[in-house]
Parts: structure tokens; C-alpha cells; sequence
């Protein structure tokens, strides 16, 4: 009886202190962010010392950011939506989740850079590119993929890796851009062809197919540039960067106040922090393109200029794309 | 006196019994409101978000599962999977038990601890160890496309193979627990009579640990269905319900849709929990009148030992082999690229994950006792007591684990952020979301190995103590509890791995204050960073490890006599 009644104590206590810690929380920002929890940090903590303001932060998928901010509408628990393809920050400003801020910067945002009523912006961008693993490429004596067309190569058969067009931004961005190149229709049958011929696996994160094609699980992926650059080029896997010559589509970076967030404030100084120069020179760890014109560019990167882009429109890729993605599924089956 | 006059009066006996232990009826009043609240009301919200599209009620959702091929082709997958998964995990399960309780197999503490090791961590581990093995870039996949030419280990195979290693375990936990539970009295007198070992197996044993073997096959069928670590991992174009109702959510914010499909994963679990229930509950357990003794182990003939114990040391074999390729893997600047062996890894983990570790233990040590206390108590109202509605307390204490994790996540947010009449403050953001979550799903376990170790026991101990006087109270604490303290104390270890290890639902109710470990491992193994996650799941696994060691040094202390913590040794 009293080895239970102290057992019983001791849950008491341990569940109690927990309470307690909970009370305890002082004044701090909440942020859901889409970058990689390790990129995150680097970004976050500087942000942290040189600012003085605490933050609580979690790592999510763009997808599973959305879901959440929804969810928690009717109390919503984080300021700021940080990183993940305007794509999804569209798609939060059409549900009314975002709250509109136009940031103090020390430079012009471009048009393609924000939405009209500032429910977004865009602070980084990087352009659709194709990986490929060098061994590969000399073993069997073909060249890296120079255009779309280049996939279909009976080399490349179920040998390509790409994510889902409705779970990565960066897949949706590629199938956007295919889209407003050569139309819906053309580009659902090529994509039957590419998904019978050349795809060997989706997967879930846009950037998991670098690794993918640096280990050899397979030849060739399709992922944006500074991903590229980052965890394949720079993280040491024998892998090549090319880009389509009939043209590309490019991502826009989001950042968003969230509508109704605890700390509307903090939110808007973490915004205009990410703005600035200092900010801006980080990227050049994860092989981002800043879009502070002070700020350096990484060495190695290729920057917007550097590759054929196409007049890619993001707002209509956001507001489209529940019609978009439901026609792939009904075609592909997957 | 007619039937319904019977009824009346069987009624009224029970508000007799009520009036006569309130304390009881006060306890099952208050379970009825936290399984209400903890468990249906997520699931209802669910529900209710399935049918209703822009706020008006829409069955279209339901429409859409049955006219598109991408929706109804992964449930028949999920199927597939689940049978095939649970079958053999079960078979292995049930050798490796009979193994260690009913034959002279040496080392048998280690082949314990080898069995039981995938379930202290987390389950995509296996996963990420089968692809750094047989992937293809695979350790092992040269040699073995010699042998058996080019294969993929992406696929219904490669699934198989990764839960049937992740989950066998578990089915063995049941077994094992059952069988040590039969006393051996009657399978010697058996063959005392002249029975043959396969006569005493198949007319002794097999009947008696029937009731086991179906739990361990509908907890195994269930684990596999809802498993979304491995398949999203491994699975290729294997496309499965947990895995698509996940994506459906967080790939295309579609909380509607994404809750149908969790809805359709529901139908076949509940469908093996009725089954199982029904046909378990037609036969009789009861064999043992007092405390459960060790096996005697007769001799036993050699075609039954030589693939016994060739089952055990293959299937031991490839854990190691697995758990091996994880550490192997851990130590490598870059897998699959540069091999020069390295400590980097565990610096970085350090630095990155340090935060999720402390929050990850933290709310687990929380959890653990609450689950293990309520799990026990729960599992003694079912089978014990008899009061109204007490199928329907089994049936929702048994819910949160039939629901996909991703699921019950969600439905703990919709219910929880806003205010209700059930519950009038708001959990998301805070410790307590997480750690009634981690409660109420883990529970299920603890409820399934009191319920599974309590039908071993005959009623009539507890009725003798009653008819001396001693009430529900005294007889459950004096007499019943000591009786279960082994499947409760392996149901405790259980509840703690568990949510150590936890990911698909947590991952929906961590917050910036709140954060766990498995959620960063997630986002290692999402980026194809293996090594890195390596690191991560050994730390994870060698902190829950040196947490089982404190769990079983507190149950010395307070337990004298009681067995060990079945779970790891």
C-alpha cells in the first residue's frame, strides 16, 4: 500500500513539474519552417543572437505546414511560415490563412516577389534543374540530360527519380512548368510515357532524389538548383548539374505572416530580418539565390541569368493547383 | 418470468453492485469520460471532417475512393501487405516463443534480447538499414544480384521482409508471455499418457495459446496496415492506404479527403478485431489455478529442434546483420560515397538534436506510468467486472491504436484547439497534447497483455478473496495485481519505447516548445541523409536502452519478486 501510494506521488510530481515548465514560458516567437531542420537552425539561431528574441521553431514539409495552419485556424499557434515554394503560401493566402504584411527593406522587391496584397514574399529563389550521377553517365557512355526529351533515353529506363507532384514543391514546379510550356494535354502524354519508360520511384521531399541519384539508386532526378548544389555537388556525391535548353521554371522562397499568430510583432521583425544583408549572405551555405542584390552569391552558383527561363507565372501555378495535380493523378494513377 | 423482466432485474443487480463499491463505479465513470474524450472525439472529428466538404455534408469523398484506381488500388495493397506481414510475423513470433519456453535451446537470454531488439527503435530504422544493405548502392547487393540475379528491394518484398523484422517482435512478446503462462503440467501429463511431441504440441499447447496467437496475428495486422515509417521508406510504386491518406494531408492539404482514407483503413481493423473477439471468446483460457510457474522442459525430439532452432539463429542473424549495417553505416563521412569512417555524425546529431532528445524523454517519462496504471486497470474491468457498457470501453480503449497514427494526430488537433463542451481548454502547442496522446495510444498494448495474462488466471483466486471479505479494491491490488506484474511491467517498457519511438501521429501535435527526436530523424531520413539518421536512431536506441535499465531497477526496488521487464532481458 505505500510502496503504491508513493509510486502514485512520484507520477504526481514528475507530471506536475511539466505543468509547471509549461507556465513558465516567457516571450518567444513561434515559427513553422519547411527549410531542413539542421538549414533552419543555422538561419534561426542567427537570427536569435543577433536579435536577442527566443524562438521555438518546427520543421515541417510545406505540405504539412499547410495542413497544420488550417487545422489550427481558430487558434493558431505559430507567427510565422517560414521557407516552402510560394507555391503553398498561394494556396494558404486563397484559404484566408495569411495575414498580409509588406516588409521594410532596404531595396525594391520585384513583382514575382510578392503577392499583390503582400499575403507572401518571396526571399529566395532557384531555378529547376537535372541531376546525374557521373559514374553512371561514364559507365554507359551518355551524356547528361539537356532537355526534357533527354529523359525518355532508353539509357535513363526506370532510372529516374523525382517527387510527387502533389506532395514537393519542387516536383509541382516542374510539372507547372511543363504545363505552361507545351499545355495540359501534351504534357499529361508525355508524362505517361516518362512515368512508364524512365520513372523508377516518387518520393516525398523534392530533394530526396539528389541523394538518390548521388548514392546510384538511381541515374538522373530532377530537383531545384540550389538543392543541387547543396546536398549533391557540395555534399560530396559524384553527381552533375544540368539544365533543360527548351527552358526552365524557377522557384520563389515564401514567407508569411500567419493570420491570427500569437506574436504578430516578433513576426514582422523576423520577416524584415530575413530581408536584409546579413540575412541574405547565409544562404550562401545552402546554395540559395539571395534576392537582396548586396548580398553575395555563393561561388558555383548559377544564378537566374545563367539558364533559359520561361515566363514562368507562380500565381497561376498556386491558384491552379488542386485542377492540376487532380488531372496528373487521374492520368498517372499514382 | 418473462425475458423481459429478466432483463429488468439483471439491470437492477447491476446498480446493486454499483451502490455497493462506489468507488469502482466512480472509476468506470471516469475512464467512460477520458476514453470519450482522449479517444472517439478525435476519431469523430475525424469522421465528421471526411463528410463535410466547404462545411456542407458531401459523400463524394466516398465516391472518389471507389471510382479512382489511386485510392482503391492501395487499399487492396494495404491488405495484402497486412495478411502476409502479420502470417509470417506470427509464425516467427510463435517459434521463437516456443524456443525459449518450451525447449532446451542454449544462450536463450540472448536470443530474448536479440528478438525484442527492433522494437526499441524506431520502426523506419529497419528500413534504412534494408536499403544501406540491399539497396542499389546496397552493401550486400553485388553479391546477392550474382545469386539471384538483378532484384529491387523496393516493393511489396522488401515491406515484407522490413515490418515482418520490425514486427515479429511483437507477436513474440504476446507468445511468449501465453506460453510461459501454460502450465506445463498438462502438456506432461500428455506426454506422460504417451502423446507424441507433435500430438502434445497440436492437441495441448497450439489450443491453449490460441487466444495469443490470434492477438499477436491482429496486433501484428494492424501495426503493418499503419505503418506509414517503412513503406514510406521502402515501398517504391507499392503504393499503400497509410502512406496515401498521409500524402493526401500533407502533400495536398487535403484534410477531408485524407480523413476518408483513414476512415477506409478503419473498416478492415475494427472488421479482425470483431473476428478475433468473437471466435477467441469461444474457447476457454483458464489454466492456471495459481502463479505462474516456469516450463519443466521434457526432451524433445530432434525434428522438431533442428527447425526450431534454425529459425531462431537465422532470424537472429539478420537482426544483427541490420542493426550491424546501422552502426557500420553511422560511421561514414558520406554512405555510399566515402566510406572513411568518421565521428561527425554523432557531433552533429549533438549539436542539432540535443533539444529533442531532453523533450523526447521528457514527455515519454511522463506518459509511461500513466499508460501502464491505466492500460492494467482498464484490462482488469474488461475481463473481471461485468457493468454495462463494458464491450463498448474495450472497443474504444482499443481505437486510437486502430486508427493510422497520422490520423489520430490530426483529429487531436481538430479537437483540441478549440474549446469544447467534452473538453473546455485548449491542448495544441503545449506538453499535454503530446502526452495524451502518447497515453491513449500506447494504452492499447498494456490493455492487450493485462487482458491476455488475466484470462490465464482462474476467476476463482479473485472470488475467494471477495467471498473473505476483501473488496474490488483490496482484491485487485492484493491479489490480482501481484499475479499480472510481469505483462504489466513489459507493458510499461512497451509504453515507454513506444513513445520514445514514436512518429506518425506525435508528428502532427509537436510544437516549437515541444519537439521529438523521431520527428528530427524523420526529416534525416526524408533527405536521404543515412548516416546522419543512423547516428540519430543509435543514440535514440542507446538512451532508451539505459532508460529500460532505470525502469527495471525501479521495478527491484518496489516489486520484490516480481519478474523482469520481458521486454529486453
Amino acid at each position: 500500500m505505500k510502496r503504491l501510494t508513493l509510486t502514485l506521488l512520484l507520477v504526481i510530481v514528475l507530471v506536475g513539474s511539466v505543468f509547471m515548465t509549461g507556465l513558465a514560458a516567457g516571450k518567444v516567437l513561434h515559427i513553422y519552417t519547411a527549410f531542413d531542420t539542421e538549414e533552419a537552425k543555422y538561419y534561426i539561431d542567427a537570427f536569435e543572437k543577433e536579435t536577442g528574441i527566443d524562438v521555438e521553431w518546427v520543421r515541417m514539409s510545406s505540405g504539412e505546414v499547410l495542413a497544420r495552419i488550417e487545422a489550427e485556424a481558430a487558434n493558431p499557434q505559430a507567427s510565422v511560415w517560414h521557407a516552402g515554394s510560394n507555391t503553398s503560401h498561394i494556396n494558404a493566402a486563397l484559404k484566408g490563412l495569411l495575414e498580409p504584411y509588406k516588409p521594410n527593406t532596404d531595396f525594391e522587391l520585384s513583382e514575382i516577389l510578392h503577392a499583390k496584397d503582400w499575403a507572401w514574399t518571396g526571399f529566395y529563389t532557384g531555378a529547376i534543374g537535372f541531376v546525374s550521377n557521373i559514374n553512371f553517365l561514364k559507365e554507359h557512355n551518355v551524356e547528361a540530360p539537356t532537355s526534357w526529351s533527354h529523359l525518355l533515353h532508353p539509357a535513363f529506363e526506370k532510372n529516374v527519380a523525382m517527387a510527387y507532384p502533389y506532395t514537393s514543391g519542387t516536383a509541382y514546379t516542374t510539372y507547372a512548368t511543363l504545363v505552361q510550356m507545351i499545355g495540359l494535354e501534351k504534357t499529361l502524354d508525355w508524362w505517361e510515357d516518362f512515368d512508364k519508360h524512365s520513372i523508377l520511384q516518387y518520393t516525398k521531399s523534392g530533394t530526396a532524389c539528389i541523394s538518390m541519384v548521388g548514392l546510384g539508386e538511381v541515374a538522373v532526378g530532377i530537383a531545384f538548383s540550389h538543392d543541387i548544389m547543396a546536398k549533391g555537388i557540395n555534399a560530396g556525391y559524384p553527381v552533375v548539374m544540368t539544365f533543360p535548353l527548351e527552358g526552365t521554371g524557377y522557384e520563389v522562397g515564401g514567407l508569411s505572416l500567419i493570420k491570427g499568430g500569437p506574436e504578430p510583432e516578433l513576426g514582422k521583425q523576423f520577416i524584415d530580418w530575413c530581408f536584409t544583408k546579413q540575412a541574405q549572405d547565409l544562404f550562401q551555405k545552402y546554395n540559395r539565390l539571395p534576392v537582396n542584390p548586396k548580398a553575395t552569391v555563393a561561388e558555383g552558383s548559377v544564378t537566374l541569368d545563367q539558364v533559359k527561363l520561361i515566363d514562368y507565372d507562380h500565381i497561376w501555378a498556386g491558384e491552379n493547383k488542386d485542377a492540376l495535380v487532380t488531372a496528373w493523378r487521374d492520368r498517372i494513377g499514382k | 418470468m418473462t425475458g423481459t423482466q429478466r432483463k429488468i432485474r439483471e439491470i437492477t443487480e447491476q446498480f446493486r453492485l454499483i451502490w455497493k463499491e462506489p468507488l469502482l463505479f466512480i472509476s468506470i465513470l471516469a475512464i467512460f469520460y477520458f476514453l470519450l474524450t482522449f479517444v472517439a472525439f478525435p476519431i469523430f472529428q475525424v469522421f465528421k471532417t471526411s463528410l463535410y466538404i466547404n462545411n456542407k455534408l458531401d459523400i463524394s469523398n466516398y465516391l472518389a475512393i471507389f471510382s479512382k484506381r489511386y485510392y482503391f488500388q492501395p487499399f487492396l495493397n494495404s491488405m495484402i501487405l497486412g495478411v502476409c506481414t502479420a502470417t509470417i510475423g506470427t509464425i516467427v513470433g510463435f517459434i521463437f516463443a516456443y524456443a525459449l519456453t518450451r525447449t532446451t535451446l542454449p544462450f536463450k537470454n540472448f536470443f530474448r534480447m536479440t528478438a525484442t531488439f527492433p522494437i526499441i527503435s524506431p520502426p523506419f530504422v529497419v528500413a534504412l538499414a534494408a536499403i544501406l544493405l540491399f539497396g542499389r548502392s546496397g552493401s550486400l547487393t553485388p553479391y546477392l544480384t550474382k545469386i539471384i540475379g538483378r532484384y529491387s528491394i523496393y516493393g511489396l518484398g522488401g515491406l515484407i521482409i522490413v515490418e515482418t523484422i520490425a514486427y515479429a517482435p511483437t507477436a513474440f512478446l504476446v507468445l511468449y508471455g501465453i506460453l510461459q503462462a501454460i502450465d506445463p503440467a498438462l502438456e506432461e501429463a500428455s506426454m506422460d499418457l504417451g502423446a507424441s511431441d507433435i500430438k502434445v504440441f497440436s492437441t495441448i499447447t497450439l489450443p491453449l495459446a490460441t487466444p495469443g496467437i490470434a492477438s499477436a496475428w491482429l496486433l501484428v495486422f494492424i501495426q503493418s496496415i499503419a505503418d506509414f515509417g517503412n513503406p514510406m521508406v521502402i515501398s517504391g510504386d507499392f503504393r499503400v492506404l497509410s502512406v496515401q491518406a498521409f500524402l493526401q494531408i500533407t502533400g495536398m492539404y487535403d484534410l477531408s479527403r485524407g480523413s476518408t482514407l483513414a476512415i477506409l483503413l478503419l473498416l478492415p481493423t475494427l472488421t479482425a478485431f470483431f473476428v478475433q473477439k468473437y471466435w477467441v471468446s469461444k474457447r476457454s483460457y483458464v489454466t492456471v489455478t495459481g502463479k505462474p510457474t516456469g516450463a519443466m522442459i521434457k526432451k524433445i525430439e530432434w525434428y522438431i529442434k533442428v527447425p526450431v532452432y534454425t529459425c531462431c539463429v537465422v532470424f537472429t542473424g539478420i537482426i544483427f546483420l541490420f542493426y550491424g549495417m546501422i552502426v557500420y553505416g553511422s560511421l561514414q563521412t558520406l554512405w555510399g560515397v566515402d566510406s572513411t569512417l568518421t565521428l561527425k555524425n554523432y557531433v552533429e546529431m549533438f549539436q542539432v538534436g540535443k533539444d529533442y532528445l531532453i523533450d523526447s524523454l521528457t514527455l515519454s517519462t511522463v506518459a509511461t506510468p500513466v499508460t501502464g496504471i491505466l492500460g492494467m486497470f482498464l484490462a482488469f474491468l474488461i475481463i473481471r467486472k461485468k457493468f454495462m457498457g463494458r464491450g463498448l470501453m474495450e472497443f474504444i480503449s482499443m481505437l486510437t491504436f486502430a486508427v493510422p497514427g497520422t490520423v489520430v494526430g490530426i483529429g487531436y488537433i481538430l479537437a483540441f484547439n478549440q474549446k469544447s463542451v467534452l473538453f473546455p481548454f485548449i491542448l495544441t502547442g503545449t506538453a499535454w497534447i503530446i502526452i495524451t496522446l502518447l497515453i491513449f495510444r500506447n494504452m492499447p498494448v498494456g490493455i492487450r497483455s493485462g487482458i491476455a495474462s488475466l484470462q490465464q488466471i482462474d476467476p476463482s483466486i479473485e472470488e475467494a478473496s471477495t467471498d473473505l471479505g476483501a473488496d474490488s479494491n483490496i482484491t485487485f491490488r492484493r491479489v490480482t495485481l501481484p499475479m499480472i506484474a510481469p505483462a504489466f511491467f513489459s507493458g510499461l517498457a512497451y509504453s515507454f519505447v513506444k513513445a520514445m519511438t514514436a512518429i506518425s501521429a506525435v508528428i502532427f501535435v509537436v510544437s516549437g516548445k515541444w519537439n521529438l527526436i523521431t520527428v528530427a530523424i524523420l526529416g534525416f531520413v526524408d533527405n536521404f541523409k543515412y548516416a546522419q539518421a543512423a547516428a540519430m536512431s543509435l543514440t535514440l536506441i542507446f538512451i532508451v536502452l539505459i532508460a529500460l535499465g532505470i525502469i527495471q531497477l525501479i521495478v527491484n526496488r518496489i516489486g520484490k519478486g516480481a519478474r523482469t521487464i520481458e521486454i529486453v532481458g
